[in-house]
């Protein structure tokens, strides 16, 4: 074979297995870590079983934050001015979670409705809101 | 007045820059001397217009001048000075000034350092820079014009500076990031000018690799601090989050790296001519969608920006014309072929090939990932989904791992063919050595060996020991081989060293969440933490809650003190990491809540080897630094 052909196979070929194995792994990686999110009104209807990472979020309801003081337990509700949601996270809040502030938390719906939240998302500033949570309050005006 | 100074010699960098950005080109065109413009001087003026205008709104912040509404939204008397002269570019508006700023900065140094003798080349280099630059300055007046006045009632006092900004390491990373994306409009407007005029691939790849070489070390720097700040800033220890806003600087950093080493095969062998030109063109590309994806607000990001979609279509179209518009002078343009000698699989020429397309596909990857959930809410109607970090390592992994094993062999590699690889066994051998070495320092400072970092291991060994080329030369002359190659000696030991601080940060880190009243002691890792006391402090413009805490070892005292802050003008909470800093590792403490009278919750964290990220970083980035200015001398 001409050298500059053989080249160029040279050069298809391994175009050809980067593309390939590229593809295999982004459609691997993304169907094990896509998390769909939801509002506490879709969350209602939502077939998602205990284990399946989601999203959830909303306002956090005035006088519903409850901190445990001997262990990092707690409870708060979200809510998107329809339903609500009971959300128990363990550990340390962001320091931009307050009443009235928009929240998006990530974890497992248990059986009994209730959210376990693995973690809690903090922005940068007091005047951001999560788009997915603008967008609910929006849809509500 | 001032503020309409700065605005009047915006509008006039407008009308120059549009100018400059026709004007020698059709001057080229037309054949016709009436058209033609001293190019330098016209560049130096538009550079003296733009800084003129970004110091008047720096004066603006100087003097508190709260009627100008960006100044009010982003300063306020009780900041110190130095945060005021930073808070310039602390938001959307201010820094697209800087931004233009720095397109300028670089347009000028190069029509001033590249010495080329096509006069049409430079003219179409001038031309599309100018291009660029006036449709920043386009959208920058008509979207976010940063002298806006609040008249007739100018508010007292402002609303003050994002209190996680009011930082050191932010004032720098801006800067240097905007230069970094910036910069790459250079090796875009070369690549474009030598489509227009059929420069020679080895010529205008000369010209085209030392710009390409610094736009990729000012990246490097600006992505380093960034990441630097996030880790002692935000309070939780993290140095990479797969933040959308990171990507967007993580894309373009991977394609610049892909550039300049295609252009060291374009500029030696005349090969990858047309695909330097298309990286050239992504790059870019790549730097404008970051802007757009963060500064349009349709991804979620923890970088807020004051966000307006009017905005996001702006830059989109800014994107569309220029990619569209150099892919277009791409697709018709007739390539004559160079004159290419044929290479082997085990060539040097192939190697950077390999390199290319595992950056190039990881670059898609990612930026796939990015962008996913805009995809799927369109797809199907507005369902809202997240990618999460788990996602970007799984991809990473893999091409790091190839990446890493093809800059071990990467030096070794002939041009058109490597007549042997003998060297093989020797770099093999060396790296095992190191890798036994480091495993023994480890065990000996953390008592402990994890399997999961053994690859990232193994491969910083392997780079450092395929970049010393211990075995090749093993002649006194070795330090003179070393000095010769001193920039990419540099480069390629800061990966490796990266690499090694990314494997052992990832699997040696320990962390633990915890409530504390004053008075408490407890065990943590090999340390004993003593948290003393608390006490209120106040700062220039917040007040604050301070424990001071102890780390105890069996050589070592050191306190810290960790706060929680509550800016006054805004209201807003800050925590303050506490951070011990020691050459193997970091100890971390960052305050929690307030959960009764004096009981706080704490999180502690041991982070063995972070420093070698921002160190190996550091280190990339003065090779390249190195690279460019060695080139740039040279041509």
């Amino acid at each position: 074979m001409n050298p500059i052909r053989k080249q160029r196979l040279y050069a298809l070929i391994a175009v050809l297995i980067g593309s390939l194995v590229a593809t295999w792994l982004v459609v691997s990686a993304l169907s094990e870590n896509m998390n769909l999110f939801y509002s506490p009104t879709e969350i209602k209807d939502a077939k998602v079983d205990e284990v399946t990472l989601i999203r959830a979020g909303g306002m956090v309801k005035e006088d519903s934050i409850i901190k445990d003081t001997r262990t990092l337990n707690v409870t708060f509700t979200v809510t998107d001015y329809q339903n609500d949601l009971e959300i128990n996270y363990e550990g340390i809040l962001p320091d931009l979670f307050a009443e009235n502030a928009g929240v998006v938390v990530r974890g497992n719906l248990k059986k009994d409705g209730t959210f376990k939240a693995i973690e809690v998302l903090a922005k940068h500033d007091e005047n951001y809101m999560p788009p997915e949570v603008a967008k609910l309050i929006n849809e509500d005006l | 007045m001032t503020p309409e100074i700065g605005h009047i010699l915006l509008i006039v960098f407008l009308v120059l820059s549009f100018a400059g950005g026709f004007l020698p080109l059709t001057s080229v065109y037309l054949n016709n001397q009436t058209f033609e413009i001293p190019i330098k001087k016209l560049a130096f003026s538009l550079f003296l217009l733009i800084f003129l205008s970004f110091l008047s709104l720096v004066y603006s912040f100087l003097i508190d001048d709260f009627s100008v509404a960006y100044v009010s939204q982003n300063s306020n008397t009780n900041l110190p000075f130095y945060y005021k002269f930073a808070a310039t570019w602390g938001a959307h508006e201010g820094s697209l000034l800087l931004w233009i700023l720095a397109m300028n900065a670089w347009l000028i140094s190069f029509m001033f350092l590249t010495k080329c003798s096509d006069k049409n080349f430079t003219n179409a280099v001038f031309s599309i820079s100018c291009q660029v630059m006036f449709s920043f300055c386009l959208f920058t007046l008509l979207t976010s014009n940063p002298f806006e006045r609040i008249l007739p009632i100018p508010p007292l006092n402002g609303a003050d500076l994002n209190p996680s900004l009011q930082d050191i390491a932010f004032t720098i990373h801006p800067p240097l990031l905007y230069f970094g994306y910036s910069g790459l409009m250079i090796p875009f407007a070369i690549a474009v000018a030598a489509m227009l005029f059929n420069v020679d691939t080895k010529e205008w790849a000369t010209y085209s690799r030392p710009w390409t070489l610094l736009s990729c070390s000012f990246l490097t720097l600006g992505i380093a601090l960034g990441s630097w700040w996030a880790y002692y800033e935000l309070g939780w220890g993290g140095w990479w989050f797969w933040d959308p806003v990171e990507n967007a600087a993580f894309v373009p950093w991977l394609l610049s790296v892909a550039l300049f080493h295609s252009l060291i095969a374009s500029q030696s062998r005349s090969v990858f001519g047309k695909w330097s030109i298309l990286l050239s063109i992504f790059a870019f590309a790549t730097s404008l969608l970051g802007t757009f994806l963060v500064r349009s607000g349709i991804l979620t990001s923890v970088h807020a920006f004051a966000l307006d979609p009017e905005r996001g279509v702006f830059i989109l179209g800014i994107l569309g014309f220029f990619v569209i518009g150099s892919l277009l002078i791409y697709s018709l343009k007739d390539f004559k072929k160079d004159e290419v000698k044929p290479y082997q699989l085990s060539s040097k020429e192939f190697g950077f090939l390999l390199n290319n397309l595992l950056l190039v596909i990881l670059a898609v990857s990612i930026l796939f990932g990015t962008i996913f959930p805009l995809i799927y809410e369109a797809a199907t109607n507005g369902k809202q989904i997240s990618v999460g970090a788990p996602y970007f390592e799984i991809i990473l992994f893999p091409f790091a791992l190839a990446l890493g094993l093809l800059q071990g062999i990467a030096l070794y590699l002939s041009w058109g063919v490597t007549s042997s690889f003998n060297f093989l066994q020797r770099l093999t051998l060396e790296s095992v050595s190191l890798f036994g070495i480091i495993l023994l320092v480890l065990f000996i400072l953390f008592d402990n060996l994890y399997l999961s970092s053994f690859a990232t291991i193994f491969l910083a060994c392997w780079i450092v020991a395929g970049t010393l080329q211990v075995s090749k030369k093993r002649n006194l002359n070795y330090w003179n081989f070393l000095k010769k190659r001193l920039a990419v000696t540099f480069a390629h030991v800061g990966m490796a060293i990266l690499v090694l601080g990314v494997g052992v940060v990832t699997s040696y880190s320990i962390e633990k969440e915890l409530i504390l009243t004053p008075g408490d002691e407890f065990e943590f890792g090999d340390q004993k933490i003593t948290f003393q006391s608390i006490e209120d402090t106040l700062g220039p413009n917040y007040f604050s809650k301070s424990a001071n805490i102890i780390f105890e070892d069996e050589k070592d005292i050191s306190s810290v003190v960790t706060e929680k802050r509550t800016y006054t003008p805004s209201g807003q909470l800050t925590t303050e990491a506490g951070i011990v800093t020691e050459p193997f590792q970091d100890l971390y403490i960052s305050m929690g809540d307030n959960l009764e009278a004096d009981i706080w919750s704490f999180k502690v964290q041991i982070k063995p080897f972070i420093r070698w990220i921002w160190l190996g970083a550091l280190l990339i980035a003065i090779g390249s630094m190195l690279a460019g200015l060695n080139r740039i001398q040279r041509s």
